[in-house]
């Protein structure tokens, strides 16, 4: 079972989705309820074996190291392998994706009237595709499932989404397209060098044997400790997809307008785990294969993030639209992420692992409590509503305690993550990063704590509080319990990795410090000069 | 030593804010969620009472070794050497907390069980104001910086949802989030403090956010290695001169100026301080429990827990003595010329905490604390009081429509009477000693920082004591004596809590003591100016939605205010005035300096207190010898102060650290406190001041009296009354420009404009590009498939090409 376990679970969904398929062909007439239905015991089955992973020490071994392991040769006329493995940075990223999946799939349970086959569908063949990105260890076969991934969404907010809905879709698909079409020039380029290595037969696409010959030098990146210009190209390319797919400012603008006009279950997936899908890559690909680079490149992306925290924390503040408001307020995020990744310090890496869970799970939250309201007024604009407390308390509550969550009130997940960002930052080496003065980025990005109460709060009571003054919010039904049943798992995991994030942490530990060390350890000067390449000469 | 009573202590209120929330919100019963509330709070109060007075070695504050007592529950957060515990620690300093916020805590959960009866919303309200209890409870008893901090962030929430308790009404609501943000500036002081304290620590070699060593017996089995104390190890480096460059020096200075950015937050001073007022939106209980005893004091507890942090500080000494200062005077001239009984109360706790912040300032650290004590006697009082008028004046809180009120309300009366005469520094009671001890240590401060400024902090003090006198004597005239103006017609009606109160009542008519409809207040269409802006029905959220409407209705016809006829409260009401009475008048009996009392009587509380706080450095002590010399003598096992020569030094001295490992608290101490030693010049110094002191208080009286009971209605300066205009500035100066610069500039120009701007333009330039290749192609979808195939292809094209020249 063991070495399958992957391949169960990326097959789960898209047997799934083939399912669907075939009741819909072969039972044309036969009840749409069906659908849901079927969706939804695929989704849970797939998240009941996710959680299997859990059986063996992933993570909790040395780092890098792979558990679940499988390689099959696939393509052999170019090398191409499909090979699959977890350690303690995707366990959880795993098993976020398959937990927000049934979920995602309970919140489209009335809201889908428009071909819910096709809908369900894409869900399942995009919880494929992603669950793929998370697990491959072959880069031409991460480039499949991240691409993979792009179609399902594509579809889901073209067909499913709001009133600008192609508008949305086209500009989501373009960025990203753009982005990882770059990273397929990288991976091909990488293939190229790894066939010139002497005594090697052909190219490989194989994430561990790449990690292995740039580490031995077989494949040399690196003057004299120093990063190649070559190895700057290919940071390049990989950065771009990723940074997209973050998103990074000012990269950014596609998630605004995909989020908004995504359906529930979209927006939850996009912001759940699709965003992680990047920073996963940063770290994963960027860090291990180009660490002298990374180092290089530190603030150039510190720079970025810190913009974006404060940047996606204005801009939100100032969002008439409550969808949109917490899509900015991910980028806002996602900088923190990012942030804590290029501090390098056991603090900051763990923590924006960590808060890459909690995003999922707290903004995940947010957007399907936000779709709740919708589906009951067909609008997201804040000022359409006011006093919602009065005819939904239970949503009141509940809007309010996971709004905490998102602004990092301590004893919830949100807060152990920023916090371990911040402090990463703080403490860290500018050695190793080239920022001077990591204190003043850090007052700086801390700041973002103190808009995201200012943009929460103010929504919360626009929305929420004071008297109902408009109408149509007077007989408003409260939460029913499918509503409250598909948020109570986010909820008590907001508690919960709030209080004690030790089980979190302890798996990711190994594995991020491996990831760490690797990059410490690359030559102190990333710095690319001519000298350098004359030296090659 | 370990006690797990102590988190007893902690989590009882929260087993009661889940059981009124979870179960009151089922049963309605008002009795039973009072019960569980009042009860849960007072199973805290007792275990708190145990765990300080009794046990091994006579308990938390009367140990001689002066040791915390522990209750480790897990480890929260480890990550490499980073660690903070969730776990509680009950030292004499917490103890003393512990003690007061329990039992006050306990008095004023008692009265509002009769304030807020018949309120739709009475089980959400315990229920908040137990997590508030169990908040707060952590704020002190927490045994690292990060756990307070949990705390800390933690009552700034409950503050939140009590300030905005009446969820229909804007400035409610508006009142709550100027709270919130406001605090949350404030902690981003504290998150960015405590990372540095951490920073300090680790390069003296003991990483830690711990306030106490805690050895392995106390973490238990898998509790991992030792903790060290932070504050020990702070203690442990050279005191960092004098200077403002040492602000922005990375070193202890900055820790304790960004620690203080939190207090200025937490405890309502300049420039921080705006939300304090408008909190008065919420129920008077909570304006008592937490923006006059509790929570606002919570920055004091910071500032004096972290002494050994900032008596190596002398800069941040200085800063904090001068804000103090400040914030006492700004705010005692505000509080003159305020109307609302409320809003005066309000701006007296901003200046007694201003108070509070001088001690500290000038190294009173337990002066300080004491104030705290005395001043969460006398000011919960003194809130409660007001409650009880504003519930005995059917919801008025504006003090040009009370007087004469001693008479119908004459427990209240009496019981106010003292808070009035403790807060002016009447002689022998509570306020008198504790702000005496402010002004005398103020006046003799040698402190390093603040002693070339003692003199003038002196004198800041002493005017806002006679100013304290002024108003509230201003505010007992206005209500309680003179003539009854209750009886008139209204100028104006206020939004304030009071109204919207008052609409629970004709739902569920809430005074069981009102004998007559007579009692009822009158409703005539047109006596009220705005009834609109009275009409925020402040019906917790769960009423049924289909009586929605009628309610709407009924609040239209009922419920305008007309003329009153007070009534006494309920002794649910009065007897928690009377015991904070009580502990208004002796509660400053357990600290009497020597000088007033020649020896005959110890001063409990600076014994009990002085083991556990750092002594400021005395001005020249700091380039005579500076390391740990202020710090090491702690408690018992008195240590040779070691003299360094180090001034200006970074503080790394790991070495006075190591030395200080015996000492049970890790705090420094002072070695000698200065009651054994009695100078009989600086006595009989002292007893002058005393007698200045309590002349300024009488004349405070004096001229509030002669002033208020002729012309109650005085007419005071309209910048007073309008508070020197800082709303509006701070409105103008900054929400304002970055709302708009945030909608206009960053997203109009920036997001929309300029970003998206280029990306659609090169959108509309493959689309301009698939217009020609549209003839190959038909169809929508394969027509973008070719643009971004086009569009890839030449991207990569071009990458690949650039790559490989460079690459050569």
């Amino acid at each position: 079972m063991q070495p399958y376990l992957l391949t169960v679970l990326i097959l789960l969904p898209f047997v799934g989705a083939l399912a669907l398929a075939a009741h819909g062909l072969f039972a044309p007439y036969a009840n749409e309820r069906h659908y849901r239905w079927i969706a939804l015991g695929f989704s849970l089955v797939t998240f009941a074996a996710s959680l299997l992973l859990l059986t063996q020490p992933v993570g909790l071994g040395p780092g890098g190291t792979f558990h679940f392991v499988q390689d099959v040769p696939w393509v052999s006329a170019i090398g191409a392998h499909y090979h699959v493995g977890v350690d303690g940075i995707s366990l959880w990223l795993v098993i976020l994706t398959t937990l927000l999946m049934p979920i995602s799939i309970l919140s489209s349970w009335t809201s889908v009237e428009k071909r819910p086959m096709a809908f369900f569908a894409f869900m399942l063949l995009l919880e494929s595709a992603m669950l793929g990105v998370f697990v491959s260890l072959d880069l031409l076969l991460f480039y499949l499932f991240f691409e993979a991934s792009l179609v399902p969404m594509f579809f889901l907010i073209g067909a499913w989404g709001g009133e600008r809905r192609l508008y949305a879709a086209v500009k989501f698909f373009i960025y990203t397209a753009l982005g990882s079409l770059l990273m397929l020039a990288g991976i091909i380029w990488l293939w190229y060098l790894y066939s010139q290595i002497p005594g090697v037969n052909g190219g490989t696409f194989d994430y561990v044997l790449l990690h292995d010959a740039i580490q031995q030098g077989k494949i040399s990146l690196t003057v004299g400790g120093v990063a190649t210009r070559e190895q700057f190209v290919l940071f390049a390319l990989f950065a771009a997809a990723f940074s997209v797919k973050i998103p990074l400012w000012p990269v950014h603008t596609w998630l605004p307008d995909a989020h908004t006009e995504a359906p529930t279950a979209g927006s939850v997936i996009l912001a759940g785990v699709l965003l992680k899908m990047g920073t996963y890559g940063l770290m994963r690909f960027n860090f291990t294969l180009f660490p002298e680079m990374s180092r290089k490149a530190a603030p150039f992306f510190i720079v970025l993030a810190v913009i974006g925290i404060i940047y996606g924390a204005l801009v939100a503040m100032v969002q008439p639209d409550v969808k949109r408001l917490v899509a900015y307020s991910s980028v806002s995020h996602m900088g923190f992420v990012v942030l804590g990744m290029f501090s390098f310090t056991e603090w900051g890496m763990q923590g924006a692992l960590y808060q890459m869970l909690n995003h999922g799970v707290s903004t995940g939250a947010l957007f399907l409590l936000v779709g709740m309201i919708y589906e009951r007024r067909h609008t997201r604009m804040i000022s359409e509503f006011g006093g919602l407390s009065k005819p939904m308390p239970l949503f009141a509550t509940l809007f309010v305690f996971t709004s905490l969550s998102s602004v990092g009130l301590p004893l919830l997940n949100g807060f152990v993550g920023e916090f371990l960002i911040m402090f990463g930052f703080w403490n860290s080496d500018p050695a190793v990063h080239n920022v001077t003065r990591s204190w003043l980025v850090t007052m700086l990005a801390a700041t973002g704590v103190i808009w995201a109460a200012v943009y929460m709060l103010w929504m919360l009571q626009r929305v929420l509080f004071g008297r109902v003054t408009n109408p149509a919010n007077r007989r408003l039904s409260d939460l029913n319990w499918r509503e409250v049943g598909l948020l109570a798992p986010l909820l008590v995991l907001m508690l919960y990795m709030g209080a004690y994030p030790r089980p979190f942490l302890a798996r990711a530990r190994a594995s991020v410090e491996y990831v760490r060390a690797r990059v410490v350890a690359a030559g102190s000067q990333g710095v690319f000069h001519a000298e350098a390449r004359e030296a090659t000469k | 030593m370990t006690n797990h009573l102590l988190s007893v202590v902690v989590f009882a209120p929260l087993v009661g804010a889940l059981v009124c929330w979870l179960v009151g919100r089922k049963v309605r019963s008002e009795s039973l969620v009072g019960a569980v509330a009042c009860g849960s709070v007072a199973v805290s109060a007792v275990c708190a009472f145990l765990v300080a007075f009794t046990g091994e070695g006579g308990g938390a504050l009367r140990n001689p070794a002066a040791a915390p007592v522990f209750s480790h529950l897990w480890t929260w957060i480890q990550v490499g050497t980073f660690r903070a515990d969730y776990g509680f620690a009950m030292d004499r300093l917490s103890g003393v907390y512990a003690c007061f916020i329990t039992f006050v805590g306990f008095l004023i959960h008692l009265f509002a069980t009769g304030y807020m009866h018949g309120d739709k919303g009475f089980y959400r309200f315990f229920a908040y104001l137990n997590l508030f209890m169990f908040m707060m409870l952590t704020l002190v008893l927490g045994d690292n910086l990060l756990l307070m901090f949990v705390g800390w962030e933690g009552v700034g929430l409950c503050s939140y949802l009590l300030i905005g308790y009446y969820t229909d009404r804007k400035e409610a609501g508006d009142a709550a989030k100027k709270a919130f943000v406001a605090n949350r500036i404030g902690d981003w002081g504290v998150v960015l403090g405590i990372m540095l304290v951490f920073w300090l620590t680790s390069g003296a070699g003991h990483p830690s956010i711990s306030y106490f060593d805690k050895p392995l017996q106390v973490l238990g089995t898998s509790g991992g290695p030792e903790v060290v104390s932070a504050l020990k190890t702070i203690g442990g480096m050279g005191i960092e001169p004098f200077g403002w460059h040492w602000i922005f020096a990375g070193g202890i200075t900055s820790a304790a100026v960004l620690l203080f950015i939190g207090a200025t937050g937490k405890s309502a001073q300049i420039p921080l301080y705006v939300w304090l007022p408008d909190a008065m939106a919420g129920p008077t209980p909570v304006s008592a429990l937490i923006h006059a005893a509790t929570m606002v004091t919570a920055g004091v507890y910071m500032v004096v827990r972290c002494s050994a942090i900032f008596s190596h500080a002398p800069t941040a000494l200085f800063i904090v003595a001068v804000i103090g200062a400040a914030t006492a005077i700004f705010a005692a001239t505000i509080g003159i010329a305020q109307n609302d009984i409320k809003k005066v109360l309000a701006y007296s706790t901003v200046s007694q905490l201003g108070y509070m912040f001088l001690a500290c300032g000038v190294g009173a650290f337990v002066a300080a604390i004491f104030h705290v004590m005395t001043h969460a006697f006398f000011k919960a009082l003194l809130f409660l009081g007001s409650g009880s008028v504003i519930h005995g004046m059917h919801h008025e809180q504006d003090m040009r429509r009370m007087g004469g009120l001693r008479k119908y309300m004459p427990v209240t009366f009496a019981t106010m009477a003292a808070g009035w005469l403790a807060i002016s520094g009447f002689p022998l009671l509570s306020g008198f000693f504790s702000k005496d001890e402010i002004l005398w240590k103020t006046w003799s401060s040698e402190t390093a920082g603040t002693a070339g400024i003692g003199k003038f902090l002196w004198v800041v003090g002493i005017v806002t004591a006679g100013l304290t006198a002024v108003y509230m004597t201003r505010l007992m005239v206005m209500t309680f004596w003179g003539s009854e103006r209750f009886r008139e017609a209204h100028a104006s009606g206020e939004g304030d809590e009071a109204h919207a109160h008052a609409h629970d009542e004709d739902r569920a008519p809430h005074d069981a003591h009102a004998p007559s409809e007579g009692d009822r207040p009158h409703h005539a269409p047109g006596d009220a100016i705005d009834s609109h802006a009275h009409h925020a029905d402040a019906h917790g959220s769960h009423h049924a939605v289909e009586d929605f409407e009628d309610e709407e209705e009924e609040h239209e016809e009922e419920h305008h205010h007309g003329p009153v006829e007070p009534h006494e409260s309920p002794w649910t009401m009065t007897v928690p005035l009377v015991v904070l009475a009580v502990l208004s008048v002796v509660g400053g009996w357990v600290g009497i300096p020597y000088a007033l009392s020649g020896g005959a009587v110890a001063n409990y509380f600076e014994q009990t207190l002085e083991p556990v706080v750092a002594r400021a450095p005395e001005n020249g002590e700091v380039a005579t010898h500076g390391a740990g010399a202020a710090t090491h003598a702690a408690g018992t096992t008195a240590e040779a102060p070691s003299a360094h020569g180090n001034e200006g030094s970074l503080p790394q001295s790991v070495g006075e650290g190591e030395a200080g490992r015996g000492a049970p608290a890790g705090h420094g101490a002072a070695a000698a406190p200065s009651e054994h030693a009695p100078d009989p010049a600086e006595v009989s110094q002292e007893r002058l001041f005393t007698g200045i002191s309590i002349l300024v208080g009488l004349l405070g009286i004096g001229i509030g009296w002669v002033v208020f009971s002729k012309r109650p209605l005085m007419p005071l300066p309209r910048l007073l009354e309008n508070k020197y205009y800082v709303d509006e500035v701070y409105d103008a100066a900054l929400i304002e420009p970055i709302k708009t610069g945030s909608r206009e500039g960053l997203w109009r120009i920036i997001d929309v404009g300029a970003i998206d701007g280029i990306v659609n333009g090169l959108g509309r330039g493959t689309a301009a590009l698939g217009g020609v290749l549209r003839y190959l192609q038909a169809g929508f979808v394969r027509s973008y498939a070719a643009i971004i195939l086009v569009g890839a292809l030449a991207v990569l094209g071009y990458f690949a090409w650039n790559a490989w020249q460079l690459a050569r």
